[in-house]
């Protein structure tokens, strides 16, 4: 017989799983640091791609300079210790922000996730009820 | 009030009645303006520079996810710096590859934002996007703001620059690209408005959580002048020659696109607040609820439709015509409309003939939406001479046109 309060129920957890609960759902499958990690990762290896990107413009953008120092040792040291200290800088930065942005998703999404899973446990129960 | 949320709600039913249709709709006439658009300002590939291709690409866009009319949009603006010339196509893939690595990635599903921000800066109202997207969307919608300004901007750039790189000779690539990046780098109105914006967006946000009465509309007000004052800042440390009346009017605009939006999205009763207080074994609560404006809808039925007595040769018209019409409807019952599968009943009766003439016709239900009840008792020209329609207490008057037109639409079949 069809119970009334539980099909709400499962209507209202299928139209979360569907929308806004699919990302977070996934989000939920991994632990806490396993998500950070990938995440992390990720950020890192997007802000090195971005970096040798700005890198490339830079590089084009003072090529004549460039050119002319490129036979000179010392400077081209310094710049290059300069470029090393900028990319750290960079993708140091972008994964500090990456892991306080991830950490923020992870909290939120769990905490959507915590309301889905008392819904889950409540329609676990009805069904118990009805047996 | 109480007629601005029956327009609501009659708004929000026939959204969602054609949902499946509006949404395709909005999202082609965005791609279309949006294309449009691109197409005016640079416009250097004559290939994409026309309509059909637009509408292609709109028609495209309508039924595919929105991320696609930022592909497309993309797409469009690279053919048109390529055409320009190849170093400035370089150059726009370098900012769109940076922007997606680095910010986009953070709010992938603020599509929208990202495409109707540049759109926007390029209608001169640029002030609506932070308070709206503010009140709407969450802090890291701030990133997607600025990537969409920071697209406008290096359009601009581009636009402005074009005649000197058009002038240029093809050998000149490093020029060509040195232009470009001092031209984007040097670009201070771009950092104050990304600025503005993002600070703009985070007021906004943070006050309209708050737990205080009113707190949208002063999340709004606050957002505003929030953005007005960082303008103005940003105009004074590096004189980018902003506006200040634009400036005002266009916050003022913003006020009044951001009222509407609270209209529809946050409309609660202020007056009727309540705070409660309650505790359980671990903790106390405080809660404040506030109720929401809404208008109780009444529905509306259709209760039945008599055919009136002709005047002279009333009965012999009547049997003739119910002849007919038992002739083409057999048993007289028939579907008449059913639209949306909530039935409504219409009856029509033959008074002087004590027959039936359609028992139970089903008719349409148009809406489910519900003005003030009033009786209604209304007839086309046509149908008056040959049916009188009664119509239930709560039936709209529109609704009832529609019925009318329906039931001699149905009898010109007849005759």
């Amino acid at each position: 017989m069809l119970n009334e309060e539980r099909v709400i129920l499962m209507t209202r957890m299928a139209s979360y799983e569907a929308g806004e609960g699919k990302e977070n759902v996934k989000i939920g499958n991994y632990f806490r640091t396993d998500y950070i990690a990938i995440q992390v990762l990720k950020s890192i290896v997007c802000g090195v791609l971005a970096f040798a990107i700005l890198f490339g413009l830079y590089i084009l953008y003072h090529f004549e300079e460039f050119m002319q120092d490129l036979y000179k040792l010392d400077d081209l040291i310094a710049f290059a210790q300069d470029v090393m200290f900028y990319f750290i800088g960079t993708v140091v930065g972008y994964g500090v922000i990456a892991y306080l942005a991830c950490s923020w998703r992870y909290a939120k999404a769990k905490r959507s996730l915590k309301c889905y899973y008392h819904n889950l446990k409540k329609l676990n129960s009805l069904y118990n009820e009805m047996q | 009030m109480t007629v601005l949320l029956e327009m609501k709600e009659r708004l929000k039913l026939i959204y969602s009645k054609g949902e499946p249709f509006l949404l395709p709709l909005v999202k082609f006439l965005l791609a279309f303006v949006t294309f449009n658009t691109l197409n005016g300002r640079m416009g250097y590939m004559t290939q994409l520079d026309n309509v059909a291709v637009v509408l292609i690409a709109a028609l495209t866009c309508s039924f595919l996810p929105t991320g696609a009319m930022v592909f497309f949009a993309t797409i469009f603006s690279l053919a048109h710096m390529y055409a320009l010339s190849l170093e400035v196509a370089l150059v726009g893939v370098c900012v769109y590859l940076v922007m997606y690595l680095l910010f986009f990635r953070f709010s992938p599903k603020d599509s929208l934002v990202v495409i109707i921000t540049p759109l926007l800066c390029a209608l001169k109202i640029p002030y609506v996007v932070p308070v709206v997207v503010g009140l709407l969307c969450g802090p890291m919608s701030a990133v997607s703001v600025g990537c969409g300004v920071v697209v406008y901007y290096v359009i601009e750039v581009i636009v402005n620059n074009a005649s000197n790189v058009k002038t240029m000779e093809d050998g000149e690539i490093v020029a060509k690209i040195r232009i470009l990046i001092e031209a984007i780098m040097g670009n201070k109105a771009m950092l104050v408005v990304v600025v503005s914006f993002a600070v703009t967006i985070l007021v906004v946000y943070f006050i309209r959580r708050l737990s205080i009465d009113y707190s949208w509309t002063i999340a709004m007000i606050a957002g505003v002048m929030t953005n007005v004052v960082v303008l103005l800042i940003g105009d004074l440390l590096y004189d980018i020659n902003i506006s200040v009346g634009g400036a005002l009017l266009g916050s003022l605009l913003a006020l009044v696109v951001a009222k509407v939006v609270e209209f529809f999205r946050f409309c609660v009763d202020y007056s009727r607040v309540e705070k409660v207080q309650f505790e359980d074994d671990e903790y106390y609560y405080y809660v404040k609820a506030v109720p929401k404006m809404s208008v109780s809808m009444s529905t509306k039925t259709v209760k039945k439709i008599n055919t009136q007595q002709s005047r002279a040769g009333g009965r012999a018209g009547a049997a003739r015509h119910t002849g007919r019409l038992n002739q083409s409807a057999g048993a007289g019952d028939r579907n008449m409309m059913d639209r949306e599968g909530a039935n409504r009943i219409v009856q029509e009766e033959r008074s002087g003939q004590g027959r039936n003439m359609s028992g139970g016709r089903n008719t349409m239900d148009r809406s489910r939406s519900n003005m003030a009840g009033r009786n209604v008792r209304r007839t086309s020209g046509y149908v008056q001479n040959r049916s009188n329609v009664t119509i239930g207490s709560t039936v709209r008057q529109d609704t009832m046109e529609n019925v009318t037109e329906d039931v001699s639409e149905d009898y010109e079949d007849f005759y």
